[in-house]
């Protein structure tokens, strides 16, 4: 029982991280009209960035947190303007074509983490930062300061998010484009500028996620892009694409998933069982669990 | 002295999809004050025009003034900022919002005083107060019809583009509605009226133009349209 209770607590955390995620993946394909599936690889390359701060300052945290954050706005920001061009081109919305954009800039993203960063070795942050020591221990539960932080700065961003989309003038906007882009357009909403607000959003999201996902695995390589990436997209999908709130759910239970199969089967097959079920679902329900939101 | 009080002026408008020419040559003008009625059947470019007029396609050739200046091409946020709005075809609000939402997507440009409009477009139909928290796809046609009239108000046009307001409404319906236009034109608000029931339509407009295939083929005011013989044949099932 034990056991269990700590790994829930374990994937509660790393399925806020997943949530985070999946809500900036889905919030660009809902009001920016772009499938960016390496999204996750550009929130990595802002933890290498603050990683790197935090070296050049001597691990002051502030700047490496302020740094983390900001870096991912920009980069999201500066990708904006390809996807938008692509975009007004092609004379309307062509998701496809975002597509690729996402996967080159994935690429890119990796190749500079191999290459540019630490001589491609695996990256590991601060132990102050990490804050691997525990703050409370019951028993076998030894939940760490970083779950907890995660969990909870996880919860608040999230709420936040979703009262920014029901409580505010953008966030009816971003409804009113996610639910139809053409009606949306003729009641006047700008859709290009919407959309770069969209951007700005999930650039905030995902530079909150960076940072937390420091704090959570203290550690980095260029390969971890790419694999939260695909459970990104996959977590994403089984929710139904673009269902928000499906993705809150599928999220937390992925991460949830995982760490009890960390807890109970010997051997690092976690990746393995969880997307075997994962495609199991997808084979029952291939429109997603919540159904899509497009 | 006409000129003086024109409020769109609609010039060899061209617009085309692809290989398809959607308007070819397009001559409208409203002038302020006037409930001006496009009569045509399915695919006569009506939908099109209103929706070059306020800025959602780009015309190939032609000219649109609005209050004197040429916004040919300004995009629809820009034009909705400066008094343009429409009411489109199959109502268009967004079933997944509450009414409070629709109506305040119509202010989305000027949130200001956003509550006083909202209690003037709940004044106009009160049942929508009834159901400001409910969402859009409960309502019945003729709620959702009302619920995008308020919307285009939420945005303090001075000119309103109304698209086939009358599409699958019951009759008792329509005449509601066609009210609700003539109350609005008395208000002062200057209407642009797209609609398949021409004879409904003429009855409470100033002037009329008929579209076939993308061209003003006939044109003059409700009277002498409703008595045209061709009107009465093509359009007016007499």
């Amino acid at each position: 029982m034990e056991v269990f209770i700590a790994q829930v607590i374990n994937g509660l955390s790393l399925g806020s991280v997943y949530v985070l995620l999946v809500t900036g993946f889905n919030l660009l394909l809902l009001v920016a009209l772009i499938i960016h599936f390496s999204y996750p690889q550009v929130v990595v390359l802002s933890m290498y960035i603050s990683w790197t701060v935090m070296n050049l300052t001597g691990n002051n945290i502030i700047l490496g947190i302020l740094a983390g954050i900001l870096s991912s706005i920009i980069l999201n920001m500066a990708m904006a303007p390809i996807f938008q061009r692509v975009m007004r081109n092609r004379g309307q919305v062509d998701i496809n074509s975002t597509l690729v954009i996402s996967m080159a800039i994935g690429m890119i993203v990796t190749d500079i983490l191999s290459h540019g960063f630490n001589r491609g070795f695996p990256i590991s942050f601060s132990e102050t930062l990490a804050g691997n020591q525990s703050s409370l221990t019951i028993g076998l539960i030894n939940i760490s300061q970083g779950q907890v932080y995660t969990l909870v700065v996880g919860i608040i961003g999230v709420s936040a998010f979703f009262w920014l989309l029901y409580k505010t003038r953008s966030g009816r906007a971003f409804r009113a484009i996610a639910e139809d882009p053409s009606g949306a357009k003729q009641v006047g909403i700008p859709l290009l500028r919407t959309g770069l607000a969209s951007y700005a959003l999930t650039g905030l999201l995902g530079g909150v996620t960076a940072v937390l996902l420091a704090v959570l695995l203290g550690s980095a390589s260029p390969g971890l892009g790419e694999q939260v990436a695909h459970k990104v997209l996959a977590v994403s999908i089984i929710a139904g694409l673009g269902n928000l709130a499906g993705g809150l759910v599928v999220g937390l239970g992925l991460g949830i998933m995982e760490a009890l199969i960390q807890g109970y089967v010997a051997g690092s097959w976690s990746n393995a069982i969880a997307f075997i079920i994962l495609l199991v679902v997808m084979l029952i329900k291939p429109r997603g669990v919540f159904g899509m939101k497009l | 002295m006409e000129q003086s009080n024109t409020l769109l002026d609609v010039k060899k408008l061209e617009v085309s999809y692809g290989h398809v020419d959607a308007l070819k040559g397009v001559d409208v003008t409203v002038n302020q004050g006037e409930i001006v009625v496009l009569i045509g059947a399915n695919g006569a470019g009506k939908t099109t025009l209103l929706d070059t007029i306020l800025g959602i396609n780009t015309p190939r050739s032609g000219s649109i003034q609005y209050n004197g200046t040429d916004i040919t091409g300004r995009s629809a946020d820009i034009n909705v900022r400066e008094g343009l709005t429409i009411v489109p075809e199959g109502r268009g609000v967004f079933t997944s919002m509450t009414v409070t939402d629709n109506l305040l997507l119509g202010a989305h440009h000027n949130m200001h005083e956003s509550s006083d409009k909202i209690e003037r477009v709940y004044q106009w139909f009160p049942i929508l107060k009834e159901r400001s928290d409910q969402m859009a796809g409960t309502l019945s046609g003729g709620e959702r019809q009302m619920l995008a009239i308020g919307r285009a108000l939420m945005s303090a046009p001075r000119i309103i583009l109304v698209d086939e307001p009358s599409i699958g409404l019951a009759p008792i319906i329509v005449n509601n509605i066609i009210e609700i236009l003539v109350n609005l034109n008395k208000e002062g608000y200057t209407i642009l009226l797209s609609e398949q029931n021409a004879y409904k339509a003429l009855k409470i407009a100033h002037r009329g133009y008929v579209l076939e295939t993308g061209q003003v083929v006939l044109s003059g005011t409700a009277e002498e349209l409703l008595e045209d013989p061709a009107v009465k044949d093509a359009y007016l099932g007499a």
